[in-house]
Formats: C-alpha cells, sequence, structure tokens
C-alpha cells in the first residue's frame, strides 16, 4: 500500500472567539450586557416590589392565603384568602387545554403532513391571526356571541351526561351561563394558536427519513402518527401545552366577563354558574379596594406571577430540550 | 403466472375513478344526511354533529379505506376524519370571532366614529355621535411610548444573546423566556406599586410603563431570531477586513437582519396594542382627547372597549363593537405588515440559493 498512514489527527474546527477590539467595542459590549441583563432587573424589581407591597398580608395570613376560602376586607382583622381564585383559575386552565390540545395536535398534523404547501401557509397565518386577537376583543366576543352558544351545549351536556360528577348542576333553571365551562372555552380559544405553532415547528423540524422510513416499512398514516411521530415530538408537545397553561392561568380580561367570581369553591362542577380566577378577581375588585386590601390583591398578583414563572420555565426547559436546533 | 400474483398497493399511483368517486361520496353524503335527520327528528343541530354527523363520516370514510387499503385503511380514515374535523372547529371559531366582530362593529363605523371624541355622550346619545378618535391617539401615544424604550433595549438584548460570547446568555435568555409569560395584570400592579411609592400620577406615560415588561421579551425574542439568520460569515468577513465589532454590527449585520427587525417590532406592537388589564390599573379613563402623554387621563382602544362594554344599553355595546373593530383593524395591518416583511426576506432567500 502506497497509502501513508495520517500523522496529525484532522484539525478540530476551532471555534472562533469573538474579541473586543477597540474601545468602541468595548463600548458597544458593554451597553448590550447591561441591556440583556436588564430581565434579571426586571424580574427582581416586580417580584421585590409585589413582595414589599403584600408582605403584610402575606405575614398576616400565612399560608391560609393561599388555601383559605373567605375574602373580606370590612372584618376586623380584614381577612384575605386566594383559595377559591387559585383553584378556579387551575380548574379553567384544565378544561381549557383539554378542549385545545386536541384542536391544535390536529391543526399542526393538518398544516405539516396533510395539505399542500400553498394551504397550509393559509392555515398558519390564520393560526397566527388567531394568537394575535386581544383578549378584550375575545371577552366581547365570548359575552355577547358565544355565551348563548356555549350556554346551550352545557345543556345538551347537562341532560345526557349530567350523572357525572362534574356535569351535574345543583339546579338546572340557573341557565348554564359564566360557568368554568364556558371560561375554559375562551381560554381554549386563545392558547390553540400558542400549542399549534410549538407543535407545528416541531413536527416540521422532524427527521423526513423517519416517517419515510416508517411507511417504506409498510407502516399506515395512523401507525406512523402513533409510532413515529408522537414518541419523537411528545416531549414539545407536553412543552407547548405547558406554554399554554401558563398563558391560561393568567389570563385577566376575557374570563372577566364571562365568568361569575364566587368565593364558595367549585371544585369541579363546571357547568356551575360559578367559579374563580386570579387575575380576573385582581380586576374585578381593584376599582373599590381600601388600601389593605389593595395588599391583598398585590398579594395575589405575586402568587399568580410565582405560579406562571414556574409553569413558564419549565415548560421553556422542555420545548429548549426538545428544539436542539435552536441552541446556539 | 403474473395474473395469479394480486396487484400490490400501490400508494403513489393516482386514485382512479373509482375510488375518486367513493371519496367524492364519503364526503359528500353523511353531512345532508344528518341535516335530514335532526330535521325529520327535531334533534337538537348541535348535538348531531357530535352523535351523528361524526360517526356517520367515520363510517363513510372508514369504508373507503377498507376498499382501498384493507384493514388498515380504516384507521387512516379515522385519522384524516379526525384531524379535519378539529381543524375544521378552530377554523369556525376564528371566522365566528371575526364575523362577529365585523358586522356588529360595522354598524357602529362611520366617518364620525374615527375622528369624534367622547365629551359629549351619554349611554343613550345615539351612534351619530361621539366615536373613538381620543381612543386612537391614546393607544397610539401610549404604544408609541413603550416602543420607544422596548425595542432598542430588545434589539440590544438579542444582540448580546447573538453576538457576544459570554458565559451568562442562556441564563438572559431563561430570564427573558420567564418575563414573556408574565401575567399582563402583573405587569400592571408592578407599575402600580411605583407609582404609589413615587406619589407620580396616572397618566398614559404609566400606562406604557405597564406595557413595557410586555413587550420587551417579545420585542428580545423575535429580534434575536433574525439575527440569527444572519450568515455568521458576513461577520466574520468583515472582522477579517479589520472593522470592529460595532462597524461589524451596524454596518454589516442590520442592514442585513433589517427587514427582520422590523417583524420584530411590529409583532412586539402587536403583542401590547390589545393590551387591557395593566391599563385599566395604571391609567383613568378619560372621554375627552388628551395630547400630552404625561398628566391627566387617557383613553386607549382596549380600556374604551372595557368601560362601554360594562353598560347595558344597546348602543354602549354596539360602540364596544366598533371600538373592538377598529382595534382589529389596527391588529391586522401590523400582522399584515410583518407578514409582507417575512415573506419577502424568504423569498430573497430562495432566489440567492
Amino acid at each position: 500500500m502506497s497509502q501513508t498512514p495520517a500523522t496529525t489527527p484532522a484539525q478540530e474546527r476551532r471555534k472562533l472567539v469573538i474579541k473586543p477590539l477597540s474601545k468602541g467595542d468595548k463600548w458597544f459590549f458593554r451597553s448590550t450586557s447591561i441591556a440583556a441583563h436588564f430581565a434579571f432587573v426586571l424580574v427582581a424589581l416586580i417580584l421585590g416590589f409585589l413582595l414589599w407591597k403584600s408582605w403584610p398580608v402575606i405575614q398576616g395570613q400565612g399560608f391560609d392565603f393561599v388555601i383559605g376560602s373567605t375574602w373580606d376586607a370590612d372584618s376586623d382583622p380584614a381577612v384575605f384568602q386566594l383559595g377559591p381564585m387559585l383553584w378556579g383559575s387551575i380548574l379553567i386552565a384544565i378544561v381549557g387545554i383539554f378542549i385545545a390540545t386536541p384542536m391544535a395536535l390536529s391543526m399542526a398534523y393538518l398544516i405539516v403532513f396533510m395539505l399542500p404547501s400553498r394551504l397550509a401557509k393559509i392555515a398558519t397565518t390564520l393560526v397566527d391571526l388567531l394568537a394575535a386577537l386581544p383578549s378584550v376583543v375575545l371577552g366581547l366576543w365570548g359575552l355577547l356571541v358565544f355565551t348563548p352558544v356555549a350556554s346551550h351545549w352545557a345543556e345538551v351536556l347537562n341532560s345526557y351526561l349530567g350523572w357525572i360528577p362534574i356535569f351535574g348542576v345543583a339546579d338546572a333553571e340557573n341557565g348554564f351561563m359564566r360557568s368554568p365551562f364556558i371560561a375554559g372555552w375562551i381560554v381554549a380559544v386563545m392558547i390553540v394558536p400558542i400549542i399549534t405553532s410549538v407543535t407545528r415547528e416541531i413536527f416540521s423540524q422532524m427527521d423526513r427519513d423517519l416517517i419515510n422510513g416508517a411507511l417504506a416499512l409498510g407502516g399506515s398514516r395512523l401507525s406512523t402518527f402513533r409510532r413515529v411521530i408522537m414518541p419523537t415530538s411528545s416531549g414539545g408537545v407536553i412543552g407547548g401545552v405547558l406554554l399554554g397553561l401558563g398563558r391560561a392561568i393568567g389570563e385577566t380580561v376575557a374570563i372577566f366577563y364571562v365568568l361569575n367570581l364566587s368565593f364558595d369553591i367549585n371544585w369541579g362542577a363546571l357547568l356551575e354558574p360559578q367559579g374563580g380566577a386570579v387575575a380576573s378577581w385582581i380586576l374585578a375588585r381593584f376599582g373599590e379596594a381600601n388600601g389593605e386590601e389593595k395588599d391583598g390583591l398585590m398579594a395575589a398578583g405575586l402568587v399568580l406571577f410565582i405560579v406562571t414563572l414556574i409553569i413558564n420555565y419549565i415548560a421553556n426547559v422542555i420545548v429548549n430540550r426538545a428544539q436542539p436546533w435552536r441552541k446556539n | 403466472m403474473s395474473s395469479t400474483l394480486r396487484p400490490a398497493v400501490q400508494p403513489w399511483r393516482r386514485a382512479n375513478f373509482k375510488r375518486q368517486f367513493e371519496i367524492i361520496l364519503a364526503v359528500l353524503i353523511p353531512l345532508p344526511l344528518t341535516m335530514l335527520f335532526a330535521l325529520l327528528s327535531n334533534f337538537d343541530a348541535n348535538l348531531a354533529l357530535i352523535a351523528v354527523f361524526l360517526p356517520l363520516q367515520l363510517i363513510a370514510a372508514g369504508l373507503v379505506g377498507l376498499r382501498a387499503y384493507g384493514k388498515r385503511g380504516i384507521g387512516d380514515a379515522a385519522l384524516v376524519v379526525v384531524t379535519i374535523f378539529f381543524s375544521t372547529f378552530v377554523l369556525v371559531l376564528l371566522l365566528s370571532v371575526l364575523f362577529s366582530v365585523i358586522v356588529e362593529g360595522g354598524r357602529a363605523i362611520s366617518w364620525q366614529f374615527f375622528s369624534q371624541n367622547n365629551v359629549y355622550v351619554s349611554p343613550t346619545t345615539s351612534l351619530e355621535y361621539g366615536g373613538v378618535g381620543h381612543a386612537i391617539l391614546g393607544t397610539l401615544m401610549v404604544v408609541g411610548l413603550t416602543t420607544l424604550a422596548a425595542v432598542p433595549l430588545g434589539i440590544a438584548m438579542a444582540v448580546y444573546l447573538t453576538q457576544s460570547q459570554s458565559k451568562t446568555r442562556n441564563l438572559v435568555r431563561t430570564f427573558t423566556q420567564a418575563l414573556s409569560g408574565l401575567p399582563s395584570v402583573v405587569s400592571g400592579l408592578f407599575i402600580l406599586t411605583i407609582i404609589e411609592a413615587t406619589q407620580m400620577g396616572r397618566s398614559g406615560f404609566t400606562g406604557s410603563l405597564a406595557l413595557f415588561p410586555l413587550m420587551l421579551p417579545t420585542v428580545a425574542r423575535v429580534a434575536e431570531e433574525a439575527l440569527r439568520l444572519v450568515p455568521v460569515d458576513l461577520r466574520y468577513a468583515a472582522l477579517a477586513l479589520g472593522a470592529p465589532n460595532y462597524r461589524a454590527f451596524f454596518q454589516v449585520i442590520l442592514p442585513a437582519a433589517k427587514s427582520g427587525l422590523m417583524t420584530a417590532l411590529l409583532l412586539g406592537l402587536a403583542r401590547v396594542v390589545g393590551e387591557t388589564a395593566p391599563l385599566i390599573l395604571t391609567m383613568n379613563p378619560s372621554s375627552s382627547t388628551s395630547l400630552n402623554p404625561f398628566d391627566g387621563g387617557m383613553t386607549t382602544l382596549p380600556t374604551y372597549v372595557y368601560n362601554y362594554l360594562a353598560s347595558s344599553y344597546q348602543t354602549s355595546q354596539a360602540r364596544a363593537w366598533g371600538a373592538a373593530l377598529v382595534l382589529l383593524m389596527l391588529v391586522g395591518v401590523l400582522f399584515g405588515l410583518a407578514r409582507i416583511l417575512s415573506k419577502s426576506k424568504t423569498t430573497k432567500k430562495k432566489a440567492s440559493k
């Protein structure tokens, strides 16, 4: 053999290190760095100011603030307990997720795997348009257009499936309006585009060879979906759902219109016209709150912020892990 | 010999006429059948859609699938039917929102609805008087002030995330993502504590402060993606020619990413232009035109909708619909511009390949 063995290993690709070259450069990097670290400052400021304002209430109520179910600013001492609102927010978000996830998954599957590219572009635009709808417009639509329709659905649901506890109501004469069911639908309309866009991106970045391989081995559309597409992209889908959950828990105005806020805790009777939502409660009480109750609402805001921070953090970790092509 | 072999399934072949006919039948038959059933039996129409139409459609599609591909065709057909059913539902919801806003809002819209303010409007004033002129101006000023601060800062963040090689980049990205999940009402509460601590009066400016934490992460995220699309070789070339980093950025990368950064601006605007809750907490409503965002009350389109929807008068609700339509038009314009800009970028990229 005439080939000589390689004496040097293939040169590793060197990562270029970019250093500031001049004084102007130093200022350039320094100012962008200050701007970037403003993100920390902002989060810290929000947490700090809310904690500062709400400290008396949190100290006074202790852990009962998040689990108790009385809100009375006039009693002495005033009692602020957020339990029903917090549980209501979670309940509505769960209902919204249950409604939105099948729709969003279908939409993403349709866009990526079924439609020809021109129609897929139109469908993508429509979903993005749905994401751009202001929540006050959705609230308006929810109150004046959707509530009559959805209360009819609720009535039908109750008359056929009323024996299941979550679809039962104490009194069918109440009219099925302003229930967590309807609020959940409104929230679902808001989070469908969030889940769709994450899922769509993950579907479209999937390795086409995997899918083609499955089809070449005689797989059908369904088996490819169940055995190839879902297992490889389920992480990202779960992340997208969690992002939607974060949005659903923070939603304010639209829920404010379509839900009857009540401090009688509603554990899961979805069609009962009473429920809760922390953000909407803040909005509802704010106009008439006195000093002490304002602090209570600040504490509610703090709890809301911490809950959404945690959910969003987990969601982003999952989504980022599922989208390795976005790394540096 | 070859005649005894069964022809293999050939999915790449176009369906023949018979198959196409079957598909058309499967698409066309179930819906009229359901409608007929609902009419004759006085069955609830909404329920019939789920309990009669969906099973019928599944059976029809399943039969076609069975004839075309054998047993596994049934599952495929079910997947297709369910996917299209749910997607159509999303589409119906979206169209319902757009349609009702356009129809109901269209009744309130006229020229003076854009140009007049609401000083002389009471709940019973007819729709020929008053309008959202002051709210449009208020929206532009409040959102404009936010933009002045949020866009440069957001782009600077994106520059840091893409151009520098510091170790804290991932942490900054995590915090930016955390900020993007900030509930809007919490942002309002935050500014409110600042207002109370500094004894500053509520004005349009405090409203735009409350929008700032909401706009910043959107701008930063989209701008980061725009900057990332610029080929890194361009930058290395500029550096190799002796340009310092800041000139490489301002003279090479910035022009290349211009349309993407415009998209970041527009998507940031679209994010905050419809925000309601933070503005209700931090601004006093006003029914007159105010041109000074640093003093006195100010109304924006979303808070206008909010205030008028609270009333049960017919004309007030009509005004709310009208303002919602104006708001939606504004969002639509921003959104359309963003689309056009990002589209021109991708076509250019294709052309250069």
